[in-house]
């Protein structure tokens, strides 16, 4: 199992009120699987993501990824992890405006120990098989949405991360960008293996994972 | 090095911002190499000066001056060796804003015991031999374009001397080879002055050669104590005194000057962290994106602080150059001949360079810990 989530509750505090947004949620999740997440609005779908990045942490439970538990790492620690084990893509991409595509990639392996060169070649294989390589020296206003996405889910596998984690990665694009960035993420998972959990309120994108569910006040239910 | 490009590409994002943060730090870092040469030149005159040479003034005040017969008691007080005597001329060059310091000097022992005036021995003769000879010293003569032969019209500025106009003629230039004298002043015969003055035989100052520095202030009570309750009371001191009370003319200008440059400091200072400020506050979601993909916070923190740093240390090269290259270039003119107009030293441009990385820390510093603290998932909800 690569994600064993048990009995994980996380409750934000609102002046006094305690808000629950995760009230007990127990999942697990195998290697190599695409998984969609669905709910209303406000179910907490978000907020498990988050806790699976090591992000967040929760209220109380235990979240275990490839064998380690997360849960009540440092911050320092957890940083470390994250740059090691999550691959994130963000709904408004959120690459960084002053970089190029290619510094945007590279920017997570500056915290390994790679050489320039071994940067250079990592960073163009990302961004081969997002298939970009000839967008590599555009500034992200230069890029369409989907290229922005592209670029994004470049930086997130460059580091060949153990999981990937996507927060309606569509949301923000139109329908035929959007089916683009699902097939590159079926891709990702049908032919490099990877093990991606995908935040989405559309039906249509969800049909593309291996498996579905749904939350709903901070629970699964059955679909 | 990988880091540094991304700071370095991470300050070029506001152009125009970081450009007027680097301005305001080079602003006050050039303010206060400037001021740090004038406060220098002031200090260094009042600590170069020489231990045997001691003054004697009355004791009211420099402007009033001593009858000449004080010359004779002065000289046969015990350990005095040689004396020589100036006053203060106040002449108006031109226009009363061309100030500049003139001396009407006892010549020949004035340059005996002022070894530090270098004069060729042609033009130390020639103004010997010139009863209204004058010599200037070379920044006086680059500043109003003085040489040898030149005539120099001074207009009384003190009544005593008349109202007639004195004509001079420029008979050398010296160079200044100590502290205790400077390169701005212009010296004369004293003989000319007093043929003028409407009270003959009157001396601004003495200056006394001794022979045991130990013994300065013994010998100057002495000469003190020959003038008490006469209508003539003097009041001695060592050089460096003398340069101060001198100084201290204009008021405390240590203090003075010295709170300009700080409130200069401070204020860049609050310019310069706002920015940072506001700088990080937009930057927010990047933040918090680099902290997703695994930045730690020292990381972050760094990455701002060294931004401040890097913009802050750009502007203080640039400001401690400006003032070499305009202040050095043109040689002070405003001590106006008092003390000694140096340059900024390089110490004074390095210090400007230090302050100027001391603002770019203190201002990033907060910036940089808000930055470091954010929480990832508050900052990435705020845009969302
Ligand atoms: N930092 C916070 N402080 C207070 N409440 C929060 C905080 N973060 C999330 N919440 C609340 O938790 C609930 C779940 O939020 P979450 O973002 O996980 O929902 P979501 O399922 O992703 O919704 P959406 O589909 O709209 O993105 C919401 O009611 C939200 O207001
Ligand atoms: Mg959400």
């Amino acid at each position: 199992m690569l994600i064993e989530l048990r009995d994980v509750t996380k409750t934000y505090k609102r002046d006094t009120i305690e808000v629950p947004v995760l009230d007990g949620v127990t999942m697990m999740v195998e290697e190599g699987q695409f998984l969609a997440l669905m709910g209303p609005s406000g179910s907490g779908k978000s907020t498990l993501l988050n806790l699976l990045a090591g992000i967040d942490q929760p209220t109380r439970g235990s979240i275990k990824i490839a064998g380690s538990e997360i849960a009540g790492l440092s911050e320092r620690q957890l940083a470390g992890w994250r740059a090691r084990n999550v691959g994130f893509i963000f709904q408004l991409y959120n690459l960084i405006p002053v970089l190029t595509a290619f510094e945007n990639v590279e920017l997570p392996l500056l915290l390994t120990d790679l050489t320039k060169k071994q940067r250079r070649e990592h960073v163009m294989t990302a961004l081969e098989i997002v298939g970009l390589t000839d967008r590599s020296g555009h500034y992200p206003r230069q890029l369409s949405g989907g290229q922005e996405q592209r670029v994004a889910i470049a930086r997130a596998i460059v580091t060949d991360p153990t999981l990937l984690l996507a927060d309606e990665p569509t949301g923000d694009l139109d329908a035929k960008s959007g089916q683009d960035i699902l097939t590159l993420l079926q891709r990702l998972n049908a032919e490099f293996k990877k093990t991606i959990i995908m935040v989405t309120h559309d039906p249509h994108a969800a049909e593309r994972a291996t498996r579905v569910l749904h939350l709903e006040k901070g629970t699964f239910v059955a679909a | 090095m990988k880091f540094l490009s991304l700071i370095l590409k991470s300050a070029r994002r506001s152009k125009r911002r970081t450009a007027l943060t680097a301005l305001s730090v080079a602003v006050a870092v050039f303010l206060f190499s400037s001021l740090r040469a004038v406060l220098d030149g002031f200090n260094a005159g009042a600590a170069g000066s020489s231990s045997t040479r001691i003054i004697t003034i009355r004791s009211t005040s420099l402007i009033f001056a001593m009858p000449s017969s004080h010359t004779n008691v002065i000289r046969g007080v015990d350990g005095v060796q040689d004396l020589s005597w100036a006053n203060w001329f106040g002449g108006i060059y031109k226009d009363p804003q061309n100030f500049f310091a003139q001396f009407a000097v006892d010549a020949e022992s004035y340059l005996r015991m002022y070894p530090e005036v270098l004069l060729s021995p042609d033009e130390k003769q020639a103004f010997l031999d010139d009863r209204t000879g004058a010599i200037v010293g070379d920044g006086l003569a680059r500043t109003y374009g003085f040489k040898v032969g030149d005539r120099i019209v001074l207009q009384v500025g003190i009544p005593i001397y008349g109202s007639q106009d004195f004509t001079f003629t420029v008979r050398g230039i010296y160079k200044a080879g100590g502290t205790a004298v400077d390169n701005q002043s212009m010296l004369f015969h004293w003989k000319y002055a007093d043929e003028r003055a409407i009270e003959k035989g009157q001396i601004g100052w003495f200056v006394l050669q001794i022979n045991d520095p130990e013994r300065a202030a013994a010998i100057a009570a002495d000469i003190d104590q020959k003038f008490t309750n006469t209508p003539y009371e003097t009041k001695t001191n060592t050089e460096q005194q003398f340069m101060a009370s001198f100084a201290s003319m204009f008021g405390n200008l240590n203090l003075l000057l010295g709170s300009i440059a700080f409130a200069v400091v401070v204020t860049t200072l609050f310019v310069a962290a706002n920015t940072m400020a506001m700088s990080v506050r937009e930057r927010t979601t990047e933040i918090a994106v680099m902290r997703t993909l695994g930045f730690p916070s020292q990381v972050i923190f760094f990455f701002i602080a060294g931004e401040g740093l890097l913009i802050s240390v750009l502007g203080g090269l640039i400001g401690a150059g400006l003032a070499m290259l305009i202040v050095n270039g043109e040689r002070l003119g405003v001590t106006g001949g008092f003390v000694p107009a140096f340059g900024v030293s390089t110490t004074n441009a390095l210090i400007g360079v230090g302050i100027s990385a001391g603002i770019g820390v203190v201002a990033g510093l907060v910036p940089a810990t808000l930055a470091a603290r954010l929480k990832i998932v508050d900052a990435l909800r705020r845009v969302a």
